[in-house]
């Protein structure tokens, strides 16, 4: 069976989203970050897309990368995870591309760890490696938690 | 240059025509042979090359006057002795005293300059004895007049000593030349003068001429600087289309990644709409490296002004730094013309 996946770059890594779990993609700078008091630095803040508000992760605090402001390439990759509207950073989406799941290979749990089962995988295409994501676990429950909490205390207050 | 060379060709003192009145004075001649022969008792007169006399005889006695002078033969002979005595002078350079074909005792003092004779002063009619009275009738015999009286006549010739006779041609001689090659002098001191100031106003000319075109020169320059800065004006908003053209294809590529992620949860039903999704990334990033290559170009471009700009501006400052130098030159050559002026007023006094 084959898959498709958008494949973004953040620093020097490529990695892959499976395109069945996005929603489509955004330039930042055609949106402005309204940050949310209380959060995690994971959480960069909220966004309007067409009256709606969608949540923004920073991947970089995520993965503990070097933190780096939007550049003129940056997107917004929205997600289709758990009816959430919810959307990350990354520096620039590189391609979509299609692939046999035989090409790729699971990472081995050392790798994956305990707080990072977010990776389902390594992607080989000629010499680039992919570092396949998993949607469904990029919001970990710390991240759902507070972002939650922060999402009723604006409730309340309003 | 070559109106400068016939300038100074016009301005130079050809030894060869300077006449004896272009050096001395005549009246001022004049009145010094008369208050000499006056004064020294002995009869002079001042005569060009040729012989024929400038000034008016000065002193001399009836002998010559009323007797010697008075026939043709006496007239003639006694231009013959001129001559000669002349000849002789201007051969040696130096007053010579001989005894005239009358038998006075006569003196001639050449008036040179740089070895060329422009004139003499004859005189003398003197004797250095008392007067034998054989001589003077033969002689009047010869030329035709009556005897007892040019014998009476000769007595009133003054009885001087032949060095007195050689001392006085020698003041005349000394006087004469030192004050025509002092006139002389001046004369090619006020040429030279002359040739200085043409000089002098030649390059004052030029040099208004250099200023002119200095100034058109920084005008021009001025102009292509601000013309070559329109270029950069054009340049940078040609940039900013660039930037609006590549916000275009970042757009269009957007565009072709969301359409392909449609045409991929779309399935099967998606897979040509996938095609032209792909078509649409790849014309877009065709734009954006077009938009790369037009921006090398006017980065060239740019770069090319720049440097354009900054000869443009070291032109500028040379052309400013000749205009400076003119103005010195102007400066000092206006110093010689006022200076030639001068010379020119002492070269003029006499």
């Amino acid at each position: 069976m084959s898959i498709q996946l958008v494949v973004f770059a953040l620093g020097k890594e490529e990695y892959g989203i499976d395109v069945s779990a996005v929603n489509g993609i955004l330039r930042t700078k055609k949106f402005a970050v309204t940050s949310i008091p209380g959060t995690t630095k994971v959480i960069e803040g909220m966004i309007n897309v067409r009256g709606k508000i969608n949540y923004i992760l920073n991947l970089r605090s995520k993965f503990g990368l070097e933190s780096k402001d939007k550049g003129e390439d940056s997107k917004f990759i929205m997600l289709n995870v758990d009816d959430a509207n919810t959307g990350c950073i990354v520096d620039e989406v590189t391609d979509i591309v299609k692939l046999e799941e035989a090409d790729v290979q699971s990472a081995p749990a050392y790798v994956c760890g305990v707080n990072a089962n977010f990776i389902k995988g390594i992607a080989q295409i000629d010499n680039r490696m992919i570092i396949i994501l998993n949607p469904n676990n990029i919001l970990t429950f710390e991240d759902h938690a507070t972002l939650e909490n922060a999402s009723n205390s604006i409730l309340i207050n309003s | 240059m070559a109106t400068y060379k016939q300038n100074s060709m016009a301005n130079e003192v050809d030894v060869s025509n300077v006449k004896l009145s272009d050096v001395i004075d005549i009246a001022f001649l004049q009145n010094f042979q008369d208050d000499f022969a006056k004064g020294v008792g002995l009869a002079s007169v001042t005569v060009d090359p040729d012989g024929t006399p400038v000034t008016r005889p000065s002193s001399y006695i009836r002998f010559c006057r009323d007797y010697t002078h008075s026939t043709e033969i006496g007239d003639k002979r006694c231009a013959e002795s001129h001559r000669k005595g002349g000849e002789e002078a201007a051969r040696t350079g130096k007053p010579v005293v001989y005894e005239c074909h009358a038998g006075l005792i006569d003196f001639a003092a050449p008036i040179m300059l740089e070895g060329r004779l422009i004139g003499t002063i004859l005189g003398g009619q003197v004797l250095t004895g008392a007067p034998e009275e054989e001589k003077y009738r033969r002689i009047a015999k010869e030329i035709g007049v009556n005897e007892e009286q040019y014998v009476e006549a000769s007595k009133e010739a003054r009885i001087l000593s032949k060095a007195s006779i050689e001392a006085a041609a020698n003041v005349l001689y000394i006087v004469a030349n030192s004050m025509s090659n002092a006139a002389y002098q001046q004369m090619k001191l006020k040429a030279v003068v002359n040739t200085l100031n043409d000089s002098a106003h030649q390059i004052s000319a030029t040099m208004q001429e250099l200023a002119a075109s200095a100034v058109s020169v920084s005008d021009n320059q001025t102009e292509l600087n601000s013309e070559i800065r329109n270029v950069n004006t054009v340049t940078g908003k040609i940039d900013e289309v660039m930037e609006f053209i590549k916000d275009i294809a970042d757009e269009t590529r957007l565009l072709g990644l969301n359409a392909a992620i449609e045409a991929a949860r779309a399935g099967e039903a998606g897979l040509g709409f996938s095609v032209v999704a792909q078509e649409i990334r790849n014309l877009s990033a065709d734009s954006k490296q077009t938009v790369g290559k037009i921006k090398e170009l006017t980065t060239i471009i740019k770069e090319s002004v720049d440097k354009t700009v900054s000869m443009g501006n070291s032109t500028t400052a040379t052309i400013e730094q000749q205009a400076a130098a003119i103005e010195q030159v102007t400066a000092s050559v206006e110093e010689i013309s006022s200076l030639t002026e001068l010379l020119n007023e002492l070269a003029s006094k006499r």
